[in-house]
């Protein structure tokens, strides 16, 4: 069973404008899609559907067999885990953004996760103490998408998460990524355009709220 | 005080007139106006409440007190147009702030429940919350279009609305008490508040006065607290939809 489905979504802007038109492919259990297509094609539109923020004017998404609707929205945010495209940090400091998942769960914070987390994605401890206004772009992007990754997912959406990095940090969060999926047998759905570093298997391309082409290899 | 010396008082209403002639400052005509209608309006008021008084009926004054929370809740759920049920919630909360600060007060027998003393007691605190949810309202709706994207991103972790929310809410019960808190520091150094002002020029010792004017002010904290508190944990939830999103 494809662990999700996309039938025929539609999506209208609030001024009526069409931002998804009739959207139809399948992400099977442990897949590394990359999710392409130009500026305003609307891949950020299909993640916030996928994490059910936004809803589809029409058609459907079914999650394991079931369709969006009928989960509780909270749980399965928790299940379909997002990374904003654009970063943003909301604690004092750096510390409560990645002790955020833990309240949420209302669990103590596993600091012994973060560090790794932190470790992993080069960067340094102290970076916790620091206010996320402190931050450079790179350094709120890796934030963000290891908050995401402390919430436990099972599908993770990353919106352009490397888009602000270097070579050397990209290499880094893409290894972290990739450790993850294998080692929890994440599914990932990426947009990029940093096509020659992801090396996708299977994509997805957008243009102009269509599908033009969906299946193995690359564009 | 004669009514007599009340009368000659009004010269200084004419005082004003003139200067505001030959200053062409155009005033005439809204003081005369003014100062007739503030006449009208007091008198009326005075004998309202001497027959109020008089009756000293428990369903009465309770009624009364009624009129008065409504009048408050439909002024202050203006304030929350476009939030869902803004003046069901601004009544809830104006009765809650009213019936706990009025209760306590009944219950350490600081006042009793007679009209002479529930009306005024329950104006100040009706008033009061009345700003206090108008302020709640007017925070929580400039909140959600400033800092949507934190709400946004906060729901996207799969946090619940009223996680998502929780700055926003304990931000609007600040706002709306502050001014409060602000009022209780300065009180006795900035501002000799009306009631005490009254009390004192109708003869009552000063130190009776103060110990009147204490009480209002804790009153008003307790009663501006209450209501802020129902108001922002009714009203945030009419920000989002049933998919725990926010509605535009
Ligand atoms: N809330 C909204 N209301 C109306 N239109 C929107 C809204 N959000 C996005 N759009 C429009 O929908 C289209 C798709 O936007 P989206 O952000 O999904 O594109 P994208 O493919 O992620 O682009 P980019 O690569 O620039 O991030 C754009 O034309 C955008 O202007
Ligand atoms: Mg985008």
């Amino acid at each position: 069973m494809s662990i999700i489905v996309v039938d025929n979504v539609k999506l209208n802007g609030r001024d009526g404008k069409v931002i998804l038109d009739g959207i139809t492919f399948t992400v099977e259990e442990g897949d590394f899609l990359g999710v392409l297509g130009p500026s305003g094609a609307g891949k950020s539109s299909l993640f916030k559907l996928l994490n059910r923020l936004l809803s589809p004017t029409s058609g459907e998404i079914y999650y394991r067999g079931k369709n969006l609707k009928e989960y509780d929205p909270v749980k399965l945010r928790r299940e379909i885990g997002y990374v904003w495209q654009k970063p943003y940090l909301f604690g004092q400091k750096v510390l409560e953004d990645l002790t955020y998942p833990f309240r949420l769960s209302q669990e103590k914070p596993d600091m012994e996760l973060i560090y790794k987390y932190l470790a992993q994605a080069n960067l340094k401890e102290e970076i916790l103490a620091k206010k996320p206004t402190e931050l450079s772009g790179g350094e709120a992007q890796r934030i963000s998408l290891i908050r995401t990754l402390l919430v436990k997912p099972r599908v993770l959406l990353l919106d352009e998460v490397t888009s602000a990095l270097d070579t050397e940090n990209t290499r880094a969060i893409l290894d972290l990524i990739l450790r993850e999926k294998e080692e929890k047998n994440l599914t990932v759905l990426a947009i990029t355009h940093n096509l020659e570093a992801f090396n996708f298997k299977k994509v997805l391309y957008l243009n102009a709220g269509q599908v033009k082409y969906f299946g193995e290899g690359k564009i | 005080m004669s009514n007599w010396s009340l009368f000659l008082s009004f010269s200084l209403v004419i005082l004003a007139m003139l200067v505001s002639k030959k200053e062409k400052l155009f005033l005439e005509k809204d003081l005369l106006v003014g100062s007739i209608r503030a006449v009208v309006q007091l008198v009326a008021v005075g004998y309202i409440l001497k027959f109020i008084f008089a009756q000293n009926n428990f369903w009465f004054t309770t009624a009364l007190l009624l009129v008065m929370v409504l009048n408050a809740a439909y002024i202050a759920g203006k304030r929350g147009e476009g939030i869902k049920n803004s003046h069901l919630i601004s009544f809830g909360a104006i009765v809650m702030g009213l019936s706990v600060t009025l209760g306590a007060l009944i219950a350490f027998r600081a006042i009793s429940y007679k009209p002479s003393q529930a009306i005024p007691v329950s104006g100040m605190i009706v008033g009061n919350a009345m700003v206090a949810v108008g302020l709640v309202f007017r925070s929580l709706k400039q909140t959600f279009r400033d800092r949507r994207e934190e709400v946004e991103v906060k729901l996207s972790l799969g946090a619940p609305p009223r996680e998502a929310a929780f700055s926003l809410i304990r931000e609007s019960i600040k706002t709306a008490m502050l001014p409060t808190v602000d009022q209780m520091k300065t009180l006795g150094i900035v501002q000799l508040p009306g009631m005490m002002t009254g009390l004192i020029l109708a003869g009552a010792n000063p130190l009776l006065a103060i110990k009147y004017q204490i009480m209002v002010a804790f009153m008003l904290a307790g009663a501006v607290t209450v209501a802020a508190y129902v108001a922002s944990y009714f009203a945030y939830r009419g920000f989002f939809n049933e998919d725990f999103q926010i509605v535009s």
